[in-house]
């Protein structure tokens, strides 16, 4: 999604007012900061925020998206734009591709592939080739999703003990948690995990696919946005674990950064804050793209991600999953 | 006919626009995948046109918005480009079209190119008639056929807002 606005990340309690047709976000501290309303793509909630229905119906006039995210950094929800880009060709096809539960399949398995690789380059490590291997071998006798699930969730757990060789004691996962983390590792993990569930639910929002009809995850236990889940997933490795991994070497994050209780863990005020900066700088860096031949942002690539299962509707073009080529 | 295909809607400027510059354009943006909200060009044409011959008012015909009419049916239409185009001209003759089957007779139409100060007169006689229909049947080909037309080359494709879609695998 190239120019037309950038992301706001409001780390700090503020309040949201509409004044004329932009935006003013008033802090507790200094002066409030006026935003033109065409320089915002979105804006993401890390703190209390506060607003009124006026801005919040300039926010979809202009077809801006508000993430809010909870205290644990759990995706808690967004306002969306009730005009929506949505297409019924589009989404009518998507529904026919995810009921045929052959092609579901065929598209869910390159997608715990490509996880499963990514993982594997974002850990720069060949400790984690044996559990690759096994997964491969695995992977063609998987017929439903749960398997395919199963199998994937043994090599992240894998992934997450040889991840934890390569950070410091108190930075370590000792095995995932969830709802709410137990330590601070995995606050961080969760942290990004809704942060790119969020971008990847925004690039949605610019296609005509629907978000919740998606091909991996089961699309009724927790009522979220299935294909938004499907797409995040390639591109978790790529920030969740790979930032953790730059973070605790560049002792970037300090403990201090977390408020941990016993058996729950979050990011303190100031945590979050550095680690809104490390993503928005992470969403920014670029490669080089061959057949755009241009450079692209890694936001851009969580876009360019979603249009390949525009294309997949549109067209039949097979769905190849984003895998990292530099 | 499949039921996944859209149905024969009257056809507005884009759509012949589209046509023009790129058969596969017009293909996708009929099924819906439409990303010019995001498109810099876009936007700056939509600047231009905000801000150039202000005291004109657009006609909207439902299926397509003329920029303005002046006296004895003149269509005008402004571009923010600098390089008149053929597809801007089968725009107007669309538009002349348009406007004669509403029974208005029509003597033709001008493209403004405010950036550049030029103007250029779009004739409308039988010959020009004949070209509009026969856009008109090529567009309804393309928007039926079931598959996408092919996308042009690299080089052509500069600048269109579908460039992401159709060159990003």
């Amino acid at each position: 999604m190239p120019a037309a606005g950038r992301t706001y990340w409001l780390t700090e309690p503020c309040r949201i007012r509409r004044e004329d047709n932009s935006i003013r976000i008033e802090r507790p501290d200094g002066s409030p900061v006026h935003i033109p309303i065409t320089d915002i793509r979105d804006l993401i909630a890390f703190d209390h925020i506060d607003i009124n229905t006026s801005a919040l119906s300039l926010l979809s006039q202009n077809g801006i998206t508000l993430h809010v995210l909870d205290h644990y950094g759990n995706h808690a929800g967004h306002f969306t734009p009730a005009q929506s880009m949505a297409s019924a060709t589009v989404v009518r096809r998507q529904v026919d591709i995810t009921a045929n539960p052959q092609q579901r399949l065929t598209i869910s398995r390159s997608i715990v592939l490509a996880t499963a690789d990514n993982l594997r380059w974002s850990l720069d490590t060949d400790l984690l080739d044996p559990a690759l291997d096994q997964l491969r071998t695995a992977l063609p006798q998987c017929d439903s999703n749960d398997a395919l699930m199963g199998q994937e969730g043994n090599l992240r757990r894998t992934a997450w003990a040889v991840l934890d060789t390569q950070l410091p004691p108190w930075l370590r996962l000792n095995g995932r948690t969830r709802r709410p983390p137990t330590n601070a590792g995995n606050a961080f993990i969760s942290y990004l995990n809704s942060l790119v569930y969020a971008r990847v639910l925004t690039a949605l929002r610019s296609t005509p696919l629907h978000p919740a009809i998606g091909f991996l995850h089961s699309d009724t236990d927790r009522r979220r946005n299935t294909l938004a889940l499907d797409l995040a997933e390639p591109f978790k490795p790529l920030f969740a674990e790979r930032l953790l991994k730059r973070a605790a070497a560049q002792k970037h994050l300090k403990e201090t950064d977390f408020e941990t209780d016993v058996g729950r863990a979050a990011l303190s005020r100031n945590g979050r804050k550095k680690i809104a900066a490390l993503v928005k700088e992470e969403l920014a860096t670029t490669v080089y793209h061959r057949t755009l031949k241009r450079q692209v942002s890694y936001e851009e690539l969580i876009h360019l991600e979603a249009l390949k299962i525009v294309r997949l509707c549109l067209e039949e073009k097979t769905y190849k999953p984003f895998r990292p080529w530099w | 006919m499949n039921p996944h295909e859209p149905t024969a809607d009257p056809l507005g400027g884009v759509h012949i626009k589209y046509l023009r510059h790129c058969p596969r354009q017009l293909w996708l943006y009929m099924r819906g995948y439409r990303p010019e909200a995001n498109s810099d060009l876009v936007a700056f044409g939509e600047v231009v046109d905000a801000t150039t011959f202000t005291r004109r008012r657009h006609v909207d015909l439902g299926e397509a918005r003329i920029d303005w009419v002046t006296a004895g049916a003149v269509i005008h239409e402004t571009k923010s480009s600098r390089t008149p185009s053929p597809a801007h001209e089968a725009q107007v003759r669309h538009y002349c079209l348009l406007l004669e089957r509403r029974g208005i007779n029509i003597r033709g139409g001008i493209l403004h190119y405010p950036l550049i100060r030029r103007t250029t007169d779009v004739p409308w006689n039988d010959d020009a008639r004949t070209q509009a229909e026969d856009t008109e049947t090529e567009a309804h080909t393309v928007i039926a056929a079931p598959t996408p037309p092919e996308r042009l080359t690299r080089s052509k494709c500069r600048g269109c807002s579908y460039l992401d879609y159709c060159w990003g695998n």
